[in-house]
């Protein structure tokens, strides 16, 4: 691949990481809970798999 | 038995028109959740109550005909005198005080067998609520292991409601609870107790302010009646419907005339329940002969000994820390091979570009920099995880329960901070189970200070990576890794009693906290809650590091340097390089440079972000193309404009301490300001613990400088 278009390919790559992330720091601002981040899923499997 | 006064009405079905709805209620650690698990699987509801932090779980079952019938799995509680907003939740939905939420048709009483008379006390007050009941007693394998004899039918005709005995776990006793919960008429209790003569006219005047200005239904409202003269310190929680004033008033009056008459009638009505449920077990619980002390408690004497019991904690976390650099070297090595090979392999196949230096050096060096640190992740939390499934953690929170009590730290408090071991994030969520407001905060603001997962790849990239190994033993880096725990812990500690004893002034109420049996540790749990941590550790890796890897990466190489630029000059005039030559002047007298700057800005999303961050600044100053190096040799190349090495033992040290302080989570920061309802606490916390950070690294940094370091 030439290199100029590596580079349309490139910054192509890097606008959808930040529009991603952007999207979900929208997404988490309007609903700020765990969202199965850091350990919050181990504490719902931990609580399916509670055994008393 | 002759019915008391106060029990006349028909049995009470649910409406004809709708599904009925059943209400899961139980002490803490009974086994409801379990239960609610077995009955409804999968068919689960997760949300939240309406201006509440508490969760709303609903599911669904079905009775034996098929019909589905909801469950609703109500917050564990002692009593319906709630000390903590969970509580309050379930008094409220019981009580019908939430308009969220409408009142059950019926409810499930789950009771621990093994702990009848004190789990009866629930039982007691919910009865008196009039509405239909069944009881389960749950855990009957275990009561029949403690020789305990439980006279089923004496129970039923004692509490004149349905008793199902049921094993949860085992998924005993279910096929019988849904026939009982399929009836389409459960009889109202017969129970019985003495109400103090000299309390019942205080009761009657409550009950028909009750009824007539709040709208209570009779039985609801005498059962309310006895609650409001007992319940000392109400919770009150949004969503919650208020008294009328009118009710406020008469209570306020008949307390007001107790309190002139010097006599505790609200401890007598309290003693008087006591004494029915003691007669009440006194013909129900059958005991095997005597028993001395279990095997439990026989080990307990030791581990929880005030000499021994911190000995033995002491070798445990000596063991597991060494385990996690001994046993993960290899491991890593392997992952960090893979990641190099794998970007030779697309340095050698692509032509020169942005998208291969964006494969190469921002999405390689960005993920794989992290991900080489998840053996020592898998071994931290397979020790985390036995030690929890054998019981030793309740004993270790014990220990520890003497040294927050003199912190003024909440005995509640401690489940929190260890779960923040792992994360703060459900640390803080677990704050909710803290009754006075004042100890949550405090335990809000100080649980970010418990080293977290995601500061171990910080820590050990400082560590093992660039601490000199033939001068460092591996018990001196296990030292230093405990110290960082420590210091963390410590801080903690120290900022609790300050805040106890300033800001957020109060005394701390005694804990009140259950020992578990100890037990054969479950290797399925041990494994799920290991793997577990290493599917989110991997997810973060993969998604969030990932594309602040690719952002960072178009960062530190836009805009381009003038044609003939070296690796270095390009680095330094890019949009990453100007932000952390902004920073520079705030962050040299601590002994970082801008390039440490750029891993202190973008760890703010997440900590484990500023490894990834110096494997894609390091590796695009490297100015070997064609050959990927080991990030902890790029470091250890890199030099002050001076020729000065940048990366000293001292400025390691001053990293993880700032790592070990400073607030670098905005996950953590929006969690604080939910639990919080507010921006007030996470600003707070953000100014209070990296200005922490900054002078505790300054006094470090440079008084290390001055020792010759």
């Amino acid at each position: 691949m030439s290199p100029e278009r590596q580079t349309i390919v490139a910054l192509v790559i890097v606008a959808l990481a930040a529009a991603w992330l952007g999207w979900r720091w929208l997404a988490k601002r309007k609903n700020p809970g765990c969202g199965g981040e850091c350990g919050c899923d181990a504490q719902r499997i931990n609580a399916k798999i509670k055994r008393r | 038995m002759a019915l008391p006064p106060h029990i006349a009405a028909a049995p009470v079905g649910p409406a004809a028109s709708r599904l009925p709805v059943y209400a899961l209620v139980g002490n803490p650690n009974c086994g409801k959740t379990t239960l609610f698990n077995a009955l409804t699987g999968l068919k689960q509801k997760v949300g939240n109550y309406p201006g509440v932090t508490v969760e709303k779980k609903e599911g669904t079952t079905y009775s034996q005909h098929g019909q589905p019938i909801t469950v609703i799995d109500l917050p564990g509680t002692y009593s319906l005198a709630a000390r903590s907003p969970d509580e309050a939740v379930t008094r409220d939905v019981l009580l019908g005080r939430r308009a969220d939420t409408p009142m059950p048709d019926r409810i499930l009483c789950i009771v621990d067998a093994t702990n009848l008379e004190r789990n009866l006390y629930l039982v007691h007050q919910i009865l008196d609520l009039g509405r239909p009941v069944i009881v389960v007693l749950n855990m009957m394998d275990l009561a029949v292991k403690a020789g305990l004899n439980l006279r089923i039918g004496r129970l039923e005709h004692e509490l004149g409601v349905p008793v199902i005995p049921c094993e949860a776990v085992n998924q005993k006793g279910l096929i019988e609870l849904r026939v009982a919960m399929s009836r389409l008429e459960i009889p109202l209790s017969r129970h019985a107790w003495d109400v103090p003569a000299k309390i019942a006219p205080a009761v009657a005047e409550l009950q028909a302010s009750l009824s007539s200005n709040d709208q209570k239904p009779p039985l609801i409202a005498r059962a309310e009646a006895l609650l409001l003269l007992t319940d000392r310190d109400s919770v009150r929680v949004s969503g919650s419907t208020p008294l009328h004033a009118r009710t406020e008033d008469i209570l306020r009056t008949w307390k007001k005339r107790w309190e002139g008459e010097g006599t505790d009638w609200a401890e007598t009505l309290v003693k008087s329940r006591f004494a029915a449920i003691q007669r009440i077990t006194n013909e129900v619980v059958q005991r095997a002969g005597e028993t001395g002390p279990t095997k439990s408690d026989q080990i307990d004497a030791i581990v929880t000994h005030h000499v021994w019991g911190w000995f033995i904690l002491g070798a445990i976390l000596t063991v597991l820390f060494l385990s996690i650099f001994v046993l993960a070297e290899p491991p890593m090595n392997w992952i960090d091979d893979q990641f190099a090979a794998a970007s030779d392999w697309i340095k050698a196949h692509m032509t020169d570009g942005d998208l291969r230096d964006l494969i190469t050096d921002g999405a390689i060096a960005g993920v794989g920099g992290v991900v080489k640190f998840l053996p020592q992740i898998l071994i931290l939390f397979f020790f985390v995880g036995l030690l929890e499934s054998t019981g030793y953690m309740a004993r270790a929170a014990f220990l520890m329960d003497g040294l927050m009590g003199r912190v003024g730290l909440n005995g509640k408090s401690f489940i929190p901070l260890l779960s923040s071991y792992a994360c703060a994030i459900p640390g803080i969520m677990a704050t909710r189970t803290i009754e006075s407001k004042r100890d949550r905060i405090v335990t809000i603001l100080v649980a970010p200070l418990m080293s977290c997962s995601a500061r171990l790849p910080v820590y050990l990239l400082m560590i093992a990576a660039l601490l000199p190994a033939e001068r460092v033993s591996l018990g001196a880096k296990a030292g230093i890794m405990i110290g960082m725990y420590a210091l963390g812990t410590v801080a903690a500690f120290a900022f609790a009693w300050l805040f106890k004893r300033t800001l957020l002034k109060g005394e701390p109420p005694p804990m009140m906290m259950e020992l578990p049996a100890y037990q054969r540790p479950s290797l399925k749990w041990v494994a799920t809650h290991m793997l577990e941590r290493a599917w989110s550790f991997l997810r973060q890796a993969g998604t969030v590091i990932l594309g602040i890897s690719i952002v960072l990466w178009f960062l530190s190489a836009y805009p381009k340097a003038p044609e003939g630029a070296n690796a270095s000059q390009q680095l330094a005039q890019s949009l990453a390089g100007k932000a952390g030559h902004a920073l520079e002047p705030v962050i040299k007298p601590i002994g970082f440079d801008w390039q440490i700057g750029i891993g202190l800005i973008s760890s703010f999303a997440a900590r484990e972000v500023f490894v990834s961050t110096m494997g894609i600044v390091f590796n695009a100053e490297s100015s070997d193309k064609e050959d990927t190096k080991p990030l902890r040799e790029a470091m250890l190349a890199a030099r002050w404009p001076d020729g000065r090495p940048l990366f000293t033992p001292l400025v390691c040290l001053t990293l993880m301490i700032f790592y070990v302080f400073a607030m670098q989570c905005a996950s953590t920061l929006a969690v604080v300001k939910q639990e919080t309802g507010g921006w007030k606490w996470p600003l707070f916390q953000t100014v209070y613990l990296t200005g922490t950070a900054w002078i505790v690294c300054f006094i470090v940094y440079q008084a290390g400088r001055a020792l010759g370091f």
